[in-house]
C-alpha cells in the first residue's frame, strides 16, 4: 500500500478498506441541523479559516465572551418558571434561590402577555395557566416578596405589554427601595419574533418597534446594569427553524433594532452594549456549539461593520441558551432528563453566559416541582461534578468544530444578506418569508418523524412497553381568578381615579406624540393603573393587529410519495366525496390566548394533503367566533389545537356555543398538550377524540375519516 | 343531509344561519340526489333575489382581495348594508384537497352579526370561481344578504368567469409589482368595472398612486368609458369609503344605462350553457359503461398512444 502525504488520502485508503472497498463519501451524512458532515476532519479543514487565531475575550470573539470564562465564573443558572398566582410563583422563586438558583426568569401567563387584565371575561380560560398572572404593580410586589431586587437579577419574557409590565417592575423596585439604576437582568421586548413565531404582539408592527425603541432608550439611559432586549433565536428554533435560519434571522433582527436605536439619535455604543441574545440549543450537540460560537464570530463582524463602534464591549454577543422544549416527548419522559443533559452540555461547551434546562415533564404540563428540581440539578452536576467549567472554550481548535462554525457563520450570513435585500427583517416578515421558511421547515420534519428518517426514541422506536404515570403540577384557574379579581377590585377601589385617568390620558397623547412610553407607563402603573387599562389605552392610538394564518401545504404529499398507506387515505377521501358530495372539511381552530400554532399549522397542511377541504382559523378565537365560523363554513368538523393548557375552560364552551348557534351536528375534536385526566372530562363534554404530541398525520386522518364516515353530517340533522 | 327542500328555503328566507349554511352545502354538492333537492330550493329562493349588489373582487395572489373585503365589508356593514362573502380558493391538484385561507383575512367581518362569509374551494374549475358560485349567490342573496362579494384569484386570462357572475367587477393590482400592466396583457383588466391598487399605505402610499394616475392616463385612451381607477389601504382604511360610493355610482350608471339589465341577461344565457355543459357530462358519465370504456381509453391517451379528442369522440354516442 502506498502511504500518500496527504493525510486525507492516507485514512481515505484506511477506510476504504475497512467499508470492504466502498467510496467514504458514502459516509457524508446531514447533520440534524441539516447540514453535511463528513466522516473526518483534518488540519486541513483549518486551511484559510479566518476566523482563527484569536483567544477568548479578543475579537472577534469566536472562543468567548471574557478571557476567564466559566473558569473565572461559571454561567448562571437561570430557569424559566412563573405560574397560577403571584403568591405560587414567589414561593416558587423562594425555593429555586435556595436550592441554588443564581437568577430569576418570570413566565407571564398570555392574558398578561396580550395586555389583558385577569379579570377580564375574554381571558378567563387563560388565567394563570401558562405563567404567572400579573395585572398591576400589586401583583409583581408580590411576585418579588422578600427577593432583594438589587441583588437577584431578573430576567422578564415580555414583548407585548412590555409598558406596564416593565414599569410594574420598576415601580415594584422602588417601593422595595431599590433605585432604577441598581436593577440588574433582562427584559426581552423582541417583538420582530413575536410577529415571527412567538405571538404574543399587540400592537402593528410599525407603533411595536417604536416601543422596542422608546424602552431600548430608557433602558440604556437609566439603568446601566439592565439588558434593554434580549434578541431571540430560541423560539424560531422551537417553531421550527434550522440553525442557520435561527442564527441568520436572529442576528438579522439584532441589526434591525441597533438601526431602530441610532435612527433616533442614540449612540450605538450606549445601546449595543445593553443588548442581548436568547438562543435554542437542541439535539444537534456540535451544530449548536458551532452555532454559539457563529454567532459571536458574526455579531462581532457584522456591528463593526455596519456600525463602527467605538467601545470594544458594543461588539460582544452575549447570550442566555434554553436547551429545546420540541425535542423533548410525551412518550417514556425520564429520557428527557437525558436530551437535556446532553443539550445543556452544548450551550455550556458553545459559551452562553446563562442557561435554563427543561424539565422531563416538558411534553406534558408546566414542571412539577420535582421535575423542575431535576433540571435545575441538571446544571448544578454539570457545573460541579464534571470539570468542565475550568478551561476556557475546550473545543477552540477542534477541525469538526471550527469548520462547522466557518459553515454556519457562511450560511447565516447568506439568510441575512437575503434579509438585506429584501428591505431588512421588518420587510421580510411583512412579506412572510421567515416565516413561510420557518412554517415549511416544521412541515419537514414532523413529516421526516413519522416516516422514521429522523428517529426519536420512545415515539417512532424503541417505544417503551408502557407509560410511565408522572405527577403533574394543576393548575385550578377558577381560584386563580378569583383571587386575583379580588385583589384588582381592592385596587380599583383603592386607587385615585382622577390620578390614574391622567396618566392614562398621558400615555394616549404620548402615543399619538413622541414622548417616551416607558416613561409615561411607569407613571401610570405608579398611580395604579393596570397592565389592561395601559395595554388599551394604547390600543386606542395604535391598534391591535391582527394576524392572518397561513401554512404550507403539499410537504407530506411529497414525504409521503409511494407510500401505500398514505395513497389509500387519499383515496378515501376521494370515495368521501362520491358518498357525500362533498370532502371531508375541517376547521382547526386556536382558542383563547394561546399563540402555539405550529402543531395547528403543521396538521391543516397535512390534512390537505390527504385530500381535506381545511379552514386554519386565526388565532386568539373565542368558543363563540369558532362556532360561527365553523356553522358558516358548514365543517364536518372542529379540530382544536391547543397547547397552553386551557384547554378545560375553552373547549367545553366550544360545543356548548356550537350547540347554541345551531351547529349541534359539528363533531369536536382535540389535539395538543391534553394530560391524560383531562382526557376523560373532555370525552365527557363531546369530544369525539384526542390526539396528543407524538400523533402522525396518517393516524389522525384515519380517525377523522372513521368518524366522519360515521356520521358525515356536519350541522345538525 | 336533510333534503326537505321547502322546509330549507324557508329557514334560509327566514334568515336562520344554518339553514343557509346547509343550503350552500345542498347547491355545492355534486352528488346526484343532492343536485336536485338543490334545485327545488334554489327554485323557491330565485323569485327574492334581483336587488342586492353583486359585486366580484378578483387580482393577483396577494393583491390584498381578502383583506379588502374585510374592510369594504365593514364599511357597508355601517352603511346598514348585510354582506355575504364567497370567497374561492384553489384547490390542489395533487389530491383535490384544499386550505381554505381566506376568512381568516375576514377576521372583523366575519365576527359581525351582519356578515355572512363562505369559503368555497374551486373544485379544479377554471376561472377562478367555484362550479355552484352563481348558485351560492342566489342563497345568500336570498337570505337577505343585500351586498353579495365573490372574491376569486386571478391569474389570467380564465378571469372572465366572474364577470358571469356579478354586476360590477373589481380588480385589485398591486403597485410596483408589474401587475398593471401584466394585468393589461391577460386580460384582467378587460372586464375591469372598477380598478383599484391595494396597499397604498406607508411606503406604498405614493408608488399606489402613482400607478394609478399612469393606468388612469393609460385607460383615457384605452377605455373611453371612463373606467375609474383609485388607490385604496384596506389597512389604514384610506380609500375605502371613496371606493364604497364608486361602486355604488358604477352600479346606478350601469342600471340606468340598461347595461346591468343586459349583463344579467347574458349572465343567465351562460349559466343556461354552463348548466347544460354540467348536466350532460354528469348524465354521461354517470353510465358505468362509459366510465369504464373512459377509463381504458385514459391509458391509451396517457401513454401516447391515442388523441385525446379521437378518444373522447369514441366515447360519445354516434
Ligand atoms: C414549540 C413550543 C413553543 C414555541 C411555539 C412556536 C409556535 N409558533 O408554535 C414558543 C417557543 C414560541 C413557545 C412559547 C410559549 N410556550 Co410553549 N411550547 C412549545 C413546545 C416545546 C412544543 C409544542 C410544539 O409545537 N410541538 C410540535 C408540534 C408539531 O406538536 P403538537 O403541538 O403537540 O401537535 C401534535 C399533536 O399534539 C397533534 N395536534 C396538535 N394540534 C392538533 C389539532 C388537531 C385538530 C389534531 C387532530 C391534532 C393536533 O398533532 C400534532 C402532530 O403530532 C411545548 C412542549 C412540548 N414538547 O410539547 C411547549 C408548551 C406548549 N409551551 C408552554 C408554554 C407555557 C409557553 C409560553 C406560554 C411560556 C410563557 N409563559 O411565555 C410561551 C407563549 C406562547 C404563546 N404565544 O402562546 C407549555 C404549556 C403548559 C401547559 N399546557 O400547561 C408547554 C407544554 C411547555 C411546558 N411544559 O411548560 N412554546
Ligand atoms: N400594508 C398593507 N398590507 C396589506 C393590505 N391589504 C392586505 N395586505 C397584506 O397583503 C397580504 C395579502 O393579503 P390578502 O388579503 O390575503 O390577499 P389576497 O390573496 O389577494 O386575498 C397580507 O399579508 C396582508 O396583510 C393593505 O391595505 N396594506
Ligand atoms: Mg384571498
Amino acid at each position: 500500500m502506498s502511504t500518500s502525504d496527504d493525510p486525507r488520502e492516507r485514512w481515505r485508503q484506511l477506510a476504504r478498506a475497512e467499508l470492504s472497498g466502498a467510496d467514504p463519501d458514502t459516509l457524508v451524512h446531514c447533520l440534524p441541523s441539516g447540514i453535511e458532515a463528513r466522516p473526518l476532519y483534518t488540519a486541513e479543514d483549518l486551511a484559510g479559516l479566518e476566523h482563527l487565531g484569536s483567544v477568548p475575550g479578543e475579537y472577534p470573539y469566536v472562543r468567548g465572551v471574557r478571557a476567564t470564562m466559566y473558569a473565572g465564573r461559571p454561567w448562571t443558572l437561570r430557569q424559566y418558571a412563573g405560574f397560577s398566582t403571584p403568591e405560587d410563583t414567589n414561593a416558587f422563586f423562594r425555593r429555586a434561590l435556595a436550592a441554588g438558583q443564581r437568577g430569576l426568569s418570570v413566565a407571564f401567563d398570555l392574558p398578561t402577555h396580550r395586555g389583558y387584565d385577569a379579570d377580564d371575561p375574554a381571558v378567563r380560560g387563560d388565567v394563570g395557566k401558562a405563567g404567572v398572572a400579573v395585572s398591576s404593580v400589586e401583583d409583581m410586589t408580590i411576585v418579588f416578596d422578600g427577593i432583594p431586587l438589587g441583588e437577584v437579577s431578573v430576567s422578564m419574557t415580555m414583548n407585548g405589554a412590555v409598558l406596564p409590565v416593565l414599569a410594574a417592575f420598576i415601580v415594584t423596585a422602588e417601593e422595595q427601595g431599590v433605585s432604577r439604576a441598581q436593577l440588574s437582568g433582562t427584559i426581552q421586548n423582541d417583538i420582530l419574533k413575536e410577529f415571527m413565531v412567538r405571538n404574543t404582539y399587540i400592537y402593528p408592527p410599525a407603533p411595536s418597534m417604536r416601543i422596542v425603541a422608546d424602552v431600548m432608550e430608557f433602558v440604556s439611559r437609566h439603568m446601566p446594569r439592565f439588558n434593554s432586549i434580549s434578541i431571540s433565536g430560541y423560539h424560531m428554533q422551537e417553531a421550527g427553524a434550522s440553525a442557520e435560519l435561527e442564527l441568520g434571522y436572529t442576528l438579522a433582527d439584532g441589526l434591525e433594532y441597533l438601526e431602530a436605536a441610532v435612527a433616533r439619535g442614540l449612540d450605538v455604543d450606549a445601546v449595543a452594549r445593553s443588548m442581548s441574545f436568547f438562543f435554542g440549543i437542541g439535539m444537534d450537540f456540535f451544530g449548536e456549539i458551532a452555532k454559539l460560537r457563529a454567532a459571536r464570530l458574526l455579531w462581532a463582524t457584522l456591528v463593526r461593520e455596519r456600525f463602527a463602534p467605538r467601545d470594544p464591549r458594543s461588539l460582544l454577543l452575549r447570550t442566555h441558551c434554553q436547551t429545546s422544549g420540541v425535542s423533548l416527548t410525551a412518550q417514556d419522559p425520564l429520557n428527557n432528563v437525558v436530551r437535556t443533559t446532553l443539550e445543556a452540555l452544548a450551550a455550556v461547551l458553545g459559551g452562553t453566559q446563562s442557561l435554563h434546562t427543561n424539565a422531563y415533564d416538558e411534553a406534558l404540563a408546566l414542571p412539577s416541582d420535582r421535575s423542575a428540581r431535576i433540571a435545575r440539578n441538571t446544571q448544578l452536576i454539570l457545573q460541579h461534578e464534571t470539570g468542565i467549567v475550568g478551561v476556557v472554550d475546550p473545543l477552540g481548535g477542534s477541525y469538526f468544530v471550527e469548520r462547522l462554525t466557518h459553515e454556519l457563520a457562511t450560511r447565516a450570513r447568506a439568510v441575512i444578506a437575503e434579509v438585506d435585500a429584501l428591505g431588512g427583517m421588518t420587510r421580510a416578515i411583512e412579506r412572510r418569508v421567515p416565516q413561510r421558511r420557518i412554517e415549511r421547515a416544521a412541515a419537514e420534519r414532523q413529516a421526516r418523524i413519522e416516516r422514521g428518517t429522523d428517529i426519536v426514541v420512545g415515539v417512532n422506536a424503541f417505544r417503551a412497553p408502557e407509560e410511565p404515570e408522572v405527577e403533574l403540577r394543576v393548575i385550578d384557574t377558577a381560584s386563580v381568578v378569583r383571587t386575583q379579581t379580588e385583589r384588582l377590585a381592592v385596587l380599583r377601589a383603592r386607587r385615585d381615579p382622577a390620578r390614574v385617568a391622567a396618566a392614562l390620558e398621558a400615555l394616549v397623547r404620548g402615543a399619538e406624540g413622541s414622548e417616551n412610553l416607558l416613561e409615561l407607563a411607569i407613571e401610570a402603573m405608579r398611580a395604579r393603573a393596570t397592565v389592561g387599562e395601559v395595554s388599551a389605552a394604547l390600543a386606542r392610538v395604535f391598534g391591535r393587529h391582527e394576524e392572518r394564518a397561513m401554512t404550507t401545504t403539499g410537504v407530506f404529499t411529497e414525504h409521503y410519495r409511494d407510500d401505500p398507506e398514505f395513497a389509500a387515505l387519499v383515496e378515501r377521501t376521494a370515495r368521501f366525496v362520491e358518498e357525500h358530495g362533498r370532502r371531508p372539511r375541517i376547521l382547526i381552530a386556536k382558542l383563547g390566548q394561546d399563540g402555539h400554532d405550529r402543531g395547528a399549522k403543521v396538521i391543516a397542511g397535512g390534512l390537505a394533503d390527504v385530500g381535506f377541504d381545511v379552514e386554519l382559523g386565526p388565532l386568539f378565537m373565542s368558543p363563540l367566533d369558532v362556532a360561527k365560523h365553523a356553522l358558516e363554513s358548514d365543517v364536518h368538523c372542529v379540530g382544536v389545537s391547543t397547547q397552553a393548557g386551557a384547554h378545560l375552560t375553552l373547549v367545553p364552551e366550544l360545543v356548548e356555543a356550537l350547540d347554541r348557534v345551531g351547529a349541534r351536528g359539528v363533531r369536536v375534536v382535540v389535539g395538543g398538550i391534553v394530560p391524560e385526566r383531562d382526557r376523560a372530562v373532555l370525552r365527557e363534554r363531546g369530544v369525539a377524540a384526542v390526539f396528543g404530541p407524538g400523533s402522525s398525520i396518517v393516524e389522525i386522518a384515519r380517525m377523522l375519516l372513521d368518524l366522519l364516515e360515521a356520521t358525515p353530517e356536519g350541522l345538525a340533522p | 343531509m336533510r333534503l326537505d327542500p321547502s322546509a330549507l328555503a324557508e329557514g334560509v328566507r327566514s334568515g336562520n344561519r344554518a339553514a343557509l349554511a346547509r343550503a350552500i352545502t345542498l347547491v355545492e354538492s355534486r352528488l346526484a340526489a343532492h343536485v336536485e333537492a338543490a334545485e327545488r330550493v334554489l327554485e323557491l329562493l330565485f323569485p327574492h333575489t334581483g336587488r342586492a349588489l353583486r359585486l366580484g373582487i378578483t387580482g393577483p395572489p396577494g393583491a390584498g382581495k381578502s383583506t379588502l373585503v374585510d374592510a369594504l365589508g365593514l364599511h357597508a356593514i355601517e352603511q346598514g348594508h348585510r354582506v355575504g362573502v364567497l370567497a374561492i380558493d384553489p384547490t390542489s391538484e395533487r389530491t383535490g384537497g384544499s386550505l381554505l385561507g381566506d376568512r381568516t383575512r375576514m377576521g372583523r367581518l366575519a365576527a359581525r352579526d351582519e356578515a355572512f362569509v363562505r369559503p368555497s374551494p374551486s373544485g379544479g374549475v377554471a376561472g377562478g370561481l367555484g362550479p355552484r358560485t352563481r348558485e351560492a349567490m342566489i342563497v345568500l342573496e336570498a337570505g337577505g344578504y343585500d351586498v353579495i362579494v365573490v372574491e376569486s384569484v386571478g391569474v389570467g386570462q380564465g378571469e372572465i368567469a366572474i364577470t358571469d357572475v356579478v354586476d360590477v367587477v373589481l380588480v385589485l393590482l398591486l403597485s410596483g409589482a408589474g401587475d398593471a400592466l401584466q394585468g393589461m396583457k391577460r386580460g384582467l383588466l378587460e372586464h375591469a368595472d372598477l380598478v383599484a391598487f391595494t396597499k397604498a399605505d406607508g411606503a406604498r402610499r405614493a408608488e399606489a398612486q402613482a400607478a394609478r394616475d399612469e393606468l388612469a392616463s393609460l385607460f383615457t385612451w384605452l377605455r373611453p368609458d371612463g373606467t375609474p381607477v383609485l388607490t385604496v389601504s384596506a389597512l389604514s382604511g384610506d380609500g375605502v369609503p371613496e371606493l364604497w360610493s364608486e361602486l355604488g355610482r358604477r352600479k346606478e350608471a350601469l342600471t340606468r344605462s340598461g347595461a346591468l339589465d343586459e349583463r344579467r341577461r347574458r349572465q343567465r344565457r351562460a349559466w343556461l350553457s354552463d348548466a347544460l355543459e354540467q348536466q350532460l357530462l354528469a348524465r354521461y358519465l354517470s353510465d358505468p359503461d362509459l366510465a369504464r370504456r373512459k377509463q381504458e381509453l385514459e391509458a391509451e391517451v396517457e401513454r401516447g398512444a391515442l388523441l385525446p379528442p379521437v378518444a373522447a369522440r369514441r366515447l360519445l354516442p354516434s
